[in-house]
């Protein structure tokens, strides 16, 4: 090696510390965003009458809503589903 | 052994162009690994999906401190570390700049670039001086034409004194190629300007000796 590159490098932590000591302004690389809040939302789906249909008749045999017909199948099926998307909550009359 | 450290302030310079470039030529000769920085992960991507020669370690992180300690880790164990970096200035660039035995600064012929490679060169001064120890930095024009703007903007860094290499990568199809079909260019232009490329860093000993290596 050429005299110029001193084998001695610095180490991580020293590295580190003269980065941030000479450029303190510059941000990371990358800024991790946030976790999203599991906010609510919608899902639209183009379905036919009949499907509607049998999933109406259902939650209707079952007591429940069609939204928890689907979210209970789609957990059936592996899908992770959000536990506020398999509890009824249609607003009730007081 | 040597790290080599792709950087500049400004996006588009041709960081990941010159980073493809030295890892192609350079995975035949060496235990190399190459650290992408830059959080687009555009080189390590290309090396996994795209690249079709001799293999090499590719390695994606941007986080500073993970980095920090890559670096180390890998410079000890391989013959050589080429470390890409993003195109503006962050924390993870600096620390690979500071952790490296050199730092190659590839630049357009704009205003705005030669400006961007000056402010790079003097970080790099900078974070020697913090680390006392010598850090050689060298700009190296990119897509290259041979117009009169190229030649103001030589003229510009000649004038503002950063040291560059004679060596250049001109505008050329086979460059952009490479990001796609993942084969190095050999013969013709591109060829010759990555053959001068790698003669002026082995004359700097940029690179490491290549007598105690197979297929050298």
């Amino acid at each position: 090696m050429k005299a110029s590159l001193k084998p001695r490098r610095p180490s991580p932590d020293e590295a580190l510390a003269i980065a941030t000591s000479t450029a303190p302004q510059q941000p990371p690389a990358q800024i991790n965003e946030p976790l999203m809040a599991d906010t609510p939302t919608t899902l639209n789906l183009r379905i036919r009458r009949s499907t509607v249909s049998a999933i109406e008749a259902t939650a209707k045999e079952r007591g429940l809503t069609m939204k928890q017909v689907v979210a209970q199948a789609l957990q059936a099926a592996g899908v992770t589903v959000a536990a506020a998307d398999l509890e009824d909550r249609t607003p009730r009359r007081r | 052994m040597p790290v080599l450290t792709i950087a500049s302030s400004k996006g588009g310079p041709g960081k990941t162009t010159v980073c493809q470039v030295l890892a192609a030529s350079l995975a035949p000769c060496y235990r190399l690994a190459v650290l992408d920085a830059d959080p687009t992960q555009a080189l390590s991507r290309w090396a996994r999906t795209a690249y079709e020669g001799t293999s090499f370690e590719a390695i994606a992180e941007s986080d500073e401190t993970r980095l920090a300690h890559l670096i180390g880790s890998k410079a000890d164990t391989m013959d050589l570390v080429l470390v890409d970096t993003a195109g503006f200035g962050n924390r993870a660039a600096t620390v690979a700049m500071t952790s490296a035995d050199a730092v190659l600064i590839p630049t357009l012929a704009g205003e705005a670039d030669v400006t961007e490679a000056e402010k790079t060169i003097r970080l790099v001064e900078g974070l020697a001086r913090a680390a006392r120890r010598d850090i050689p930095a060298r700009v190296i024009l990119n897509r290259v034409r041979r117009t009169s703007l190229a030649r103001h903007a030589d003229a510009e860094l000649k004038a503002a004194k950063l040291p560059r290499l004679q060596a250049s990568l001109s505008d050329l199809v086979a460059y952009g190629e490479l990001s796609y079909s993942g084969r190095l260019p050999s013969a013709g232009t591109a060829g010759a300007e990555i053959a001068a490329l790698l003669a002026e860093l082995r004359n700097m000993k940029w690179l490491p000796e290549l007598r105690n290596y197979v297929g050298a």
